[in-house]
């Protein structure tokens, strides 16, 4: 079959012309051995052989701690201004993209968020295949979130097999049309076929309050939010405001936040709707694999297995999903 | 407006988070607008409790019975008191051998020469008044001072964390010395604020800001044993800034 190929040799030359689109950003090794997204700059090659970033593209979109209202006596609350450039996500994979997927539904429905939105139209997405560890649980459960991406790249002996997804995909491929060609190769099934399945929102009896299982995953949990922080979909967050010395001026800030501390589900008074880590397991269960509120019956994990990964005291809650949801590994 | 009346004092300890504010250069004009640093004994004498305080911002524990009296005084007179600095909120440094006898604590360091004070195993504010607000570190974020403020400017107090410093540590992205590299790091049981300042360094967490909400002590030492710590070794380090911590 035809398919547009791009060769291993000219991923330098790929990332030189998208470079003159936007400034592009990979996963990175650093020095201390962790990957993160962090700018490709020249000479700097993505480490595509990473299974996963410590931090999800999430950072892209809504950062750890931001400003977003202003105060002044005179003017009242006013949005930041704040200058988005595009930017080119490279090497995002099925999981990730499925989980901007998960936040464009939250933060794009309704009532859009205006920070998100100017930050996700500035992102152009281009994706690659991977081969999933045993962290990773993208492949044991199907997932009715979609791996949209602008480009995307299948891993093929010698190169990538490359496709569009959006009209901004094909003005790229456009861009890339001398280093690109047109090859008979045998393109394997990639790795997006873990997600976008129709799954029925089937209506599932409440989780049992009494399991032992919350408990014991409380006892052995430090608290320290790895799970979520590192989460690509994750994205409660705290929303305070602070004043300025003036005593005229103020800023509300949101920073990331995760539904295992104490401050999470409380409210005015001290009161709180879960008092105990674990109230808050079953929360945080119930939220991963069956979504709540308007995406009810979507799970919010796309089985990136970061959680598992960070967490030090090697929590999973896989086995308790795969008796709960009847998902069989 | 009317200024707020502030009181500064510092007691038992190295008056470092006094210095913090002091060290606030490029906000002192601001804030000597909004505040009247009434007694402040560091920074201006004379120094006299006079009248009464919208807030004292008290630094260090109490070993001494004159520190006592100072601390109720300026209790009597304030109407918020402040707890500044891990000497303040848990102890701190200054409390690094309570439960050992002071007897021959003292023989250790003054040998025969006799001693003019008084004093006493020293004890965090809490345990002889009642703090209606702390801000906890050794020291503690500028930021965390000037946020105090502000806040008091509003009338309000600030607000608690809980989160550790693991979760600041995540959002830098940082590689996990506990996990990654195995090292005594005490992030997990320690109270957030900080930005991760020392991991951000490759250094381990000290525990310098004492315990954060719910931590999980029984689950750590079970972690940092794997780790080859054993609990004696854990517990002396997590109490060098916090004598209270107990299994």
């Amino acid at each position: 079959m035809a398919t547009l190929f791009i060769a291993q040799h000219n991923l330098e030359a790929m990332l030189e012309r998208l470079r003159r689109k936007a400034e592009v950003h990979g996963p990175v090794r650093g020095e201390d051995g962790v990957v993160r997204f962090a700018e490709l700059i020249h000479g700097i090659l993505p480490d595509l052989s990473a299974i996963r970033t410590l931090l999800p593209p999430k950072k892209y979109l809504l950062h750890p701690r931001e400003t977003i209202l202003k105060y002044t006596s005179e003017a009242g609350y006013q949005l930041p201004s704040e200058s988005v450039p595009p930017l080119i996500l490279f090497g995002l994979h099925p999981c990730d993209l499925a989980g901007i997927n998960y936040l464009d539904r939250i933060f794009l429905g309704e009532d859009p968020d205006p920070l998100y939105a100017a930050r996700r139209s500035a992102l152009t997405l281009i994706g690659v295949s991977c081969t999933p560890d045993e962290f990773c649980s993208c492949h044991l459960y199907p997932s009715p979130l979609k791996a949209l991406s602008d480009l995307f790249l299948n891993s093929v002996k010698g190169g990538f097999a490359i496709s569009s997804g959006s009209p901004r995909g094909e003005e790229l491929l456009e861009v890339l049309k001398d280093i690109v060609e047109e090859r008979d190769i045998n393109v394997p099934e990639d790795t997006r076929r873990f997600f976008g399945h129709a799954v029925s929102a089937q209506v599932r009896p409440e989780l049992d309050a009494t399991l032992p299982e919350w408990q014991e995953l409380a006892d052995a949990c430090l608290g320290c939010g790895a799970c979520s922080l590192c989460c690509p979909t994750c994205s409660c967050f705290d929303v305070l405001e602070f004043g300025g010395l003036d005593g005229r001026s103020a800023v509300r800030v949101r920073q990331w936040d995760n539904c295992l501390f104490k401050c999470h589900a409380e409210v005015a008074g001290g009161m709180s709707f879960r008092k105990n880590r674990a109230e808050r397991f079953r929360y945080r269960y119930r939220h991963k694999y069956r979504g709540f509120g308007p995406l009810q019956g979507i799970p919010a994990c796309v089985g990136c297995g970061r959680c598992r990964v960070v967490c030090p005291a090697g929590l999973d809650l896989r086995p308790l999903a795969a008796r709960l949801e009847e998902i069989t590994p | 407006m009317r200024r707020l009346r502030l009181a500064i004092a510092g007691l038992t300890a190295c008056s470092g988070c006094q210095l913090l504010l002091l060290n606030c250069e490029d906000e002192l004009p601001e804030l000597l607008e909004q505040f009247e640093f009434h007694f402040f004994p560091l920074a201006c004498s004379p120094a006299l409790l006079e009248g009464e305080y919208d807030a004292a911002l008290v630094e260090g524990c109490i070993s001494m019975p004159h520190e006592k009296e100072l601390l109720l005084e300026l209790r009597r007179r304030s109407v918020y008191l402040i707890a500044l600095g891990t000497c303040a909120v848990w102890g701190g440094v200054a409390a690094l051998r309570n439960g050992e006898s002071r007897e021959l604590l003292r023989q250790q360091v003054y040998g025969q020469s006799p001693v003019a004070s008084e004093t006493f195993e020293p004890l965090p504010l809490q345990s002889v008044v009642h703090v209606d607000a702390v801000v906890a570190g050794c020291p503690p974020e500028k930021e965390e001072l000037l946020r105090l403020l502000a806040d008091l400017a509003r009338g309000v107090l600030p607000v608690d964390i809980d989160y550790s410093v693991c979760a600041e540590c995540r959002m830098k992205e940082n590689l996990c010395l506990l996990t990654e590299r195995d090292t005594l790091c005490l992030g997990p049981l320690t109270l957030g604020g900080c930005g991760a300042r020392c991991p951000n360094m490759s250094v381990p967490c000290e525990g310098c800001r004492g315990p954060v909400p719910e931590c999980n002590l029984h689950k750590a030492l079970e972690i940092y044993e794997q780790k080859g710590f054993d609990r004696t070794t854990v517990l002396a380090r997590l109490r060098r800034f916090c004598p209270g911590w107990k299994l």
